[in-house]
């Protein structure tokens, strides 16, 4: 049976319309009174696996999901040996480095050296400051991260921006785009090298449905 | 005090080792009849060995904190080849040596520390055999190899065949600053990647057409005549699998070539293969193995000598599949020598000796148990088949 993971969130509605378009219905996942971590498909072939966003490609690198759909930001910060298979095109959003409004800042590279930088996702941001030899302090926050600047615990964020009222409702701005972010399909490296016509078929027709895919940086 | 073992390292019970010995010795039993000798290479190596001139990342060994860069064996083929190359490189080839034992590999766990991989693997080298021939020997005894593990057809065992050879042909086209990133992308089956390269569309779509490719041998031959023309690659794997289809047909294993396929550790420079069966949730590679010519001639080899190939079970990961036979201690024909209130422990000892150089398996109760009725009841317990009771 075809095991899919899928991050409960923002991309669990589209997620479950696009499995929907290759012919697998998970649309029981949406109902508010589903209360079941592992659903089946509508057909019976498949089942769904409702996981956190960052577990996603846990379940598919370890091969308990063969597919799976997931933000782009969380494959760079998890570094799961996944493929990545569609840009799907949705959940659109970018990873942007943030400051007070009133601090001044207008780039990264203006940021003093070993000030403290809060993020929850502290790999792309190690990756992002030592590509400009900035050294910088990384505060790990698991949510509410605007509140580093606010306090003083940091100097800057770096977190996922999608419209920017959140941040200006803080009184933060961002200065500098590390990435563009979408949802991505993508699938366990073993599985498909076996994958007899199966797991081909659903990715093809998700392919199929997707829009033109956006080129991230 | 931490009571746990490390993350990743094993801890087995009786079951789990005489499962693990019985499967050893299953495959011993095989690579001796192939005229294969046992060597015994060492679980701690050089940092260079263990690297094998570049094949193994350095991130992949557990280093020890010692004089000189040290490091635990990640594979087995690393430190046989430096054995071949240096002191048995005057022993006439082909040279067949099997060993098994202990490797470790260490790999990032999920919180980004270290994770030690700790496999009981059992596998074969050939040194100084030729192209096709060499590999003709090795995949006819990894098929041998696999009836003596007694697979079941619900493991839906498969062989998944790549070669550095076809991998070259796909990435022949490309300036060789892109070549690496190509075959990244290959290798991972990530498309996207492929699609980010900025490569020409008719460039991306022969790419493309060769992620997707894999599957029956023949199929994918006649593809990739039509593809690259009569190259000496294709005819080498041809023959092969020539041989090799019968065979497997009549063992129940699918054989796939799979021009995108290469594994994780870099060893490799010809044939490159994995066995995979289906395991409890995900499939599960229980074997690998390929040609490692480059290998040698890193460690000095030169001429005849630098030719070598092998392949490696991973005996931990067969016992754990579903339903495998598994030995079960208790069927074990062991006798319980209890002895009661009347005799003594000195007695029963004596006793046990006697049983012993009769050959048979003993083990003492070594508190007096009260009468043959309980003594009886213990057998369960203590999996034993069968009581000798000394009342007096």
């Amino acid at each position: 049976m075809i095991t899919v993971a899928l991050a409960k969130g923002a991309l669990l509605k589209e997620s479950v319309a696009r499995f929907s378009a290759a012919g697998l219905d998970f649309s029981a996942v949406l109902d508010p009174d589903n209360r079941q971590l592992m659903v089946p498909s509508e057909c019976g072939r498949a089942r769904a696996l409702l996981v956190r966003n960052g577990d996603v490609p846990v379940y598919v690198a370890y091969g308990q999901a063969q597919l799976g759909v997931v933000g782009y930001d969380v494959l760079r910060e998890h570094q799961m040996p996944v493929a990545q298979l569609v840009d799907l095109n949705f959940g659109g959003c970018r990873m942007a480095v943030a400051v007070k409004e009133s601090s001044g800042y207008q780039r990264a590279a203006d940021l003093p050296p070993h000030c403290r930088v809060a993020s929850k996702f502290t790999r792309c941001a190690r990756a992002y400051f030592d590509a400009l030899e900035l050294p910088v302090e990384l505060v790990h926050l698991t949510g509410s991260v605007e509140l580093g600047p606010i306090t003083g615990i940091a100097e800057a964020i770096v977190d996922l921006v999608a419209t920017g009222r959140t941040l200006k409702d803080n009184g933060l701005v961002a200065i500098e785009d590390l990435f563009q972010t979408t949802a991505r399909l993508v699938g366990h490296p073993l599985s498909l090298r076996l994958d007899r016509g199966e797991l081909g078929e659903i990715i093809d027709a998700m392919r199929a449905a997707t829009p033109t895919p956006v080129v991230t940086a | 005090m931490a009571l746990q073992p490390a993350s990743g390292a094993r801890d087995l019970n009786p079951q789990q080792v005489e499962h693990n010995q019985l499967l050893r010795e299953r495959l011993a039993a095989v690579y001796r009849c192939w005229g294969y000798d046992e060597v015994s290479p060492p679980q701690v190596e050089r940092m260079d060995t263990l690297k094998a001139g570049g094949g193994i990342d350095s991130a992949d060994i557990v280093r020890l904190v010692s004089d000189e860069p040290l490091g635990l064996r990640p594979e087995l083929t690393a430190s046989i080849a430096r054995a071949a190359t240096t002191r048995l490189a005057e022993r006439p080839r082909p040279l067949r040596l099997w060993s098994s034992g202990t490797v470790f590999e260490s790999c990032a766990n999920d919180e980004g520390g270290q994770r030690i991989e700790e496999k009981l693997h059992s596998g074969v080298e050939l040194f100084g055999a030729s192209q096709v021939n060499g590999e003709l020997e090795l995949l006819s005894l990894l098929m041998t190899s696999m009836q003596a593990l007694e697979l079941q057809q619900n493991h839906g065992a498969q062989l998944l065949v790549g070669h550095a050879g076809l991998m070259n042909l796909i990435l022949s086209p490309f300036v060789p600053e892109v070549r690496h990133q190509i075959k990244q992308a290959l290798v991972c089956f990530d498309r996207l990647q492929l699609q980010a390269l900025d490569l020409p569309a008719e460039q991306l779509q022969r790419l493309q057409t060769q992620i997707d490719l894999r599957g029956e041998p023949s199929e994918v031959l006649a593809e990739e005549r039509r593809v690259f023309g009569s190259q000496p690659v294709l005819c080498h794997l041809e023959r092969m699998f020539n041989h090799l289809q019968p065979i497997a047909a009549q063992q129940g294993i699918k054989l796939q070539l799979d021009p995108s396929f290469q594994p994780h550790f870099e060893l490799y420079d010809g044939l490159v293969f994995q066995l995979v069966c289906q395991g409890r949730a995900a499939p599960v590679v229980i074997a690998r193995g390929g040609r490692y010519d480059r290998v040698l001639k890193r460690f000095g080899a030169s001429g005849h000598n630098a030719a070598g190939l092998g392949f490696s079970f991973c005996l931990d990961d067969i016992r754990d599949l579903p339903a495998a036979e598994q030995p079960c201690v208790s069927d074990l024909d062991r006798v319980l020598v209890a002895y009661g209130p009347a005799s003594s422990l000195e007695t029963a000892l004596l006793h046990q000796q006697e049983l012993h150089r009769k050959g048979i398996n003993a083990m003492i109760e070594l508190d007096p148990v009260e009468s043959s009725d309980h003594a009886e009841s213990l057998l369960a317990t203590r999996r034993c088949s069968s009581l000798a009771w000394l009342a007096s």
